[in-house]
């Protein structure tokens, strides 16, 4: 059992199609092992790991302070059959790993769906998100070019990285920039004017806004 | 959500999993409680207190005077308030230590994200529950046990109604009507034994000391209770802790958190409003305004297998007889819910800073600490068997850390009144018999 000597839970959520490699990328990262076996996931799976995040500044340099990060890592099934289930716990994750397989065109293109999944079901319109293009270790049966992939992601606007799960590439990288993005997104959260009272004035000036047309109509 | 799509071993698999989750956000809540509990302290020392004289500029903070020329303070941005030097957090955009404490506990308790969800989800009941939570509360056999609430007669309503002006609407009183049946159970139990024993019921407390309890009489059977006791369970959303701790502020200053509590669940208030008129019902004990706080140190002795409590003092208690400007008081200490375990200090005469260093030693398995939690109420002992109840604190033994090898710490815990607790009508057991013969 986990004790509660951390500062901040963050629970993020790996997604994409059946096979892409979620369980093992996942696996890799908190174990650093690699299974080859494909065990295809029962609806839903999460693992843990403690990792210390050191805060920085906006303009990049290290404030020094360090946290302890209890990270809650959700592994969803990527079988169309699990769908209704997985998709309903998108909600209570704070970020989100995109992935597909560089081996698998298919599994690219069915990125934009993921996307629109993750609208409609995450717990915001633009959650933070990275796109994870895995087993670039399989060079020779890649069908995915990295520049493609990159000019999706911009167009969303979120990194990209090529991973693998079986050496371990840039695994930890992807996590630990989402954690970032998910770090600084609780920070203007917080700090921005609440949307409560933005929303009220916008709701007064249109009320207030009526009358004169009326007035006008007379 | 419906897992009934999934075959049954895999749906196993699934509330495993689920089950994983919840171990996990168990010691998640207690985490948070904590920090909640320590912003609430952190609250409280800054605010004023009756006892003394202030000037008319005064750090809102630490109460230090501050000068009209010089050292004169400066105005937070966050609460407004006048704040000496010292107690401000940041250099440029500074804040008061309040207001800071505030913006963290909001962003490490994941609070931020609570409410970034219920914007987009504005419809969701409760915004504490995962997915996750609603499944395994649908599927893990809570929900099996069902018993149909008593449907209490038309015709009666108005009379009732009267009776508890609190009761707005006929859902309340059915659930209210439960509390009933529930409460009378308990004291048919325990009428023999002591006087007060009554009192301890009113024990679920969702606000002060950060909410996170079973209810201690496991009785709570029919579904609604069920669901109740589920709200129960949930840690304080910071709003409402905010707007709890208000009335006891007796500044009342407000920071920028205290804007958001206005807009905080009503149900507490109403709460709280019933236990007043309940504990001028109750024959049994007289209750007065509470203040003061109460010092106690706890610390697990691995050697002997038992929790001990030092009961170090107490201050600026309420006279427990305000007539007569009398105060005898004691404290009564008991590891919820086991109802046997009660331990008694000495009763001190005639203070209200009462002093005691005694120690009490309950024997308990340390694993068997998780999901307990320490009561400890102050009792004023008046002529004639009187007692009055001055306050009490309730805190969570899971969260504790008992590895603290270090000498006992002491802590000052603010007392609180006594909380609603599910059975408060059971002051009323004619009403009861009432009902049954209808």
């Amino acid at each position: 059992m986990t004790d509660g000597d951390y500062d901040y839970l963050i629970k993020l959520l790996a997604l994409g199609d059946s096979g892409v490699g979620k369980t093992t990328f996942l696996y890799r990262y908190t174990d650093n092992k690699f299974n080859p076996k494909f065990i295809t996931t029962v609806g839903i799976d999460f693992r843990e790991k403690r990792v210390v995040y050191t805060a920085s500044n906006p303009n990049g340099t290290t404030t020094g302070k360090t946290f302890k990060v209890h990270l809650q890592l959700w592994d969803t099934a990527g079988q169309e059959r699990f769908r209704s289930l997985t998709t309903a716990f998108f909600r209570d994750a704070m970020g989100f790993l995109l992935m597909f397989d560089l081996t698998s065109q298919q599994s690219f293109l069915n990125v934009r769906n993921w996307m629109s999944q993750l609208q409609a079901n995450a717990y915001c319109e633009n959650p933070d998100i990275v796109l994870v293009g895995n087993k670039v270790d399989l060079a020779d049966q890649r069908e995915v070019q990295e520049k493609q992939a990159k000019e999706l992601a911009d167009k969303y606007g979120i990194p990209y990285f090529e991973t693998s799960a079986a050496t371990g590439a840039e695994v930890d990288k992807a996590v630990i920039t989402l954690l970032d993005l998910v770090m600084k997104r609780m920070e203007q959260c917080v700090d921005k004017p609440p949307a409560d009272s933005a929303n009220g004035n916008g709701a007064t000036k249109l009320s207030d806004a009526q009358p004169i047309e009326k007035k006008c109509a007379c | 959500m419906d897992l009934s799509y999934l075959q049954v071993l895999e749906r196993e698999k699934v509330l495993e999993v689920l089950r994983r989750d919840k171990q996990l956000r168990t010691v998640e809540e207690d985490r948070i409680r904590r920090m909640k509990c320590e912003l609430q302290d952190l609250r409280r020392r800054g605010a004023k207190n009756f006892a003394r004289q202030y000037g008319e500029r005064t750090c809102a903070r630490c109460q230090r005077p501050l000068g009209k020329f010089w050292n004169s303070g400066a105005v937070c941005c966050g609460c407004s308030h006048r704040i000496c030097r010292r107690c401000r957090v940041g250099a440029e955009n500074w804040k008061c230590t309040v207001c800071h404490a505030y913006r963290e506990v909001k962003i490490m308790s994941g609070e931020w994200f609570l409410e970034e969800k219920a914007k987009k989800f504005p419809l969701a009941k409760d915004k504490y529950e995962t997915v996750g939570d609603m499944l395994l509360k649908i599927y893990s056999g809570l929900s099996h046990i069902s018993v149909v609430p008593p449907t209490p007669p038309p015709n009666k309503d108005y009379q009732f109604m009267g009776r508890f002006g609190e009761l707005k609407n006929s859902k309340s009183f059915t659930k209210s009507m439960e509390d009933v049946m529930v409460s009378f159970k308990c004291q048919i139990r325990e009428s023999n034994s002591h006087n007060d024993v009554r009192v301890d019921f009113l024990q679920v407390d969702n606000s002060r000391n950060g909410g996170f309890f079973k209810s201690s009489n496991q009785k709570s059977l029919s579904d609604t209770n069920i669901n109740k006791s589920s709200i129960l369970f949930k840690v304080p959303s910071l709003p409402n802790l905010f707007k709890k701790s208000k009335d006891s502020d007796m500044e009342g200053s407000s920071t920028g958190a205290e804007d958001e509590a206005s807009i905080s669940s009503e149900h507490s208030g109403g709460q709280r409003s019933s236990i007043s008129s309940i504990s001028a019902d109750c024959g049994h004990f007289d209750s007065v305004s509470v203040t003061g706080e109460l010092e106690l140190a706890m610390v697990y002795n691995s050697n002997a297998l038992c929790l001990e409590v030092t009961v170090g003092a107490c201050r600026n208690l309420t006279h427990g007889d305000g007539k007569r400007k009398k105060c005898n008081p004691y404290v009564k200490l008991y590891v919820l819910p086991d109802k046997s375990s009660k331990l008694k200090t000495s009763v001190k005469r005639n203070t209200t800073d009462p002093i005691y260093n005694e120690v009490v030693k309950y024997d308990i398995e340390r694993h068997l600490l998780f999901g307990k939690r320490l009561q400890a109420s102050v009792w004023h002992s008046g002529t004639l068997k009187r007692r009055v109840f001055l306050g009490e604190v309730l805190i969570p033994l899971d969260g504790w850390r008992y590895e603290d090898k270090s000498p006992q710490r002491f802590h000052w815990y603010p007392l609180c009144p006594k909380v609603r607790a599910e059975n408060t009508f059971g002051k009323e057991p004619e009403l009861m018999f009432g009902l049954l013969k209808v």
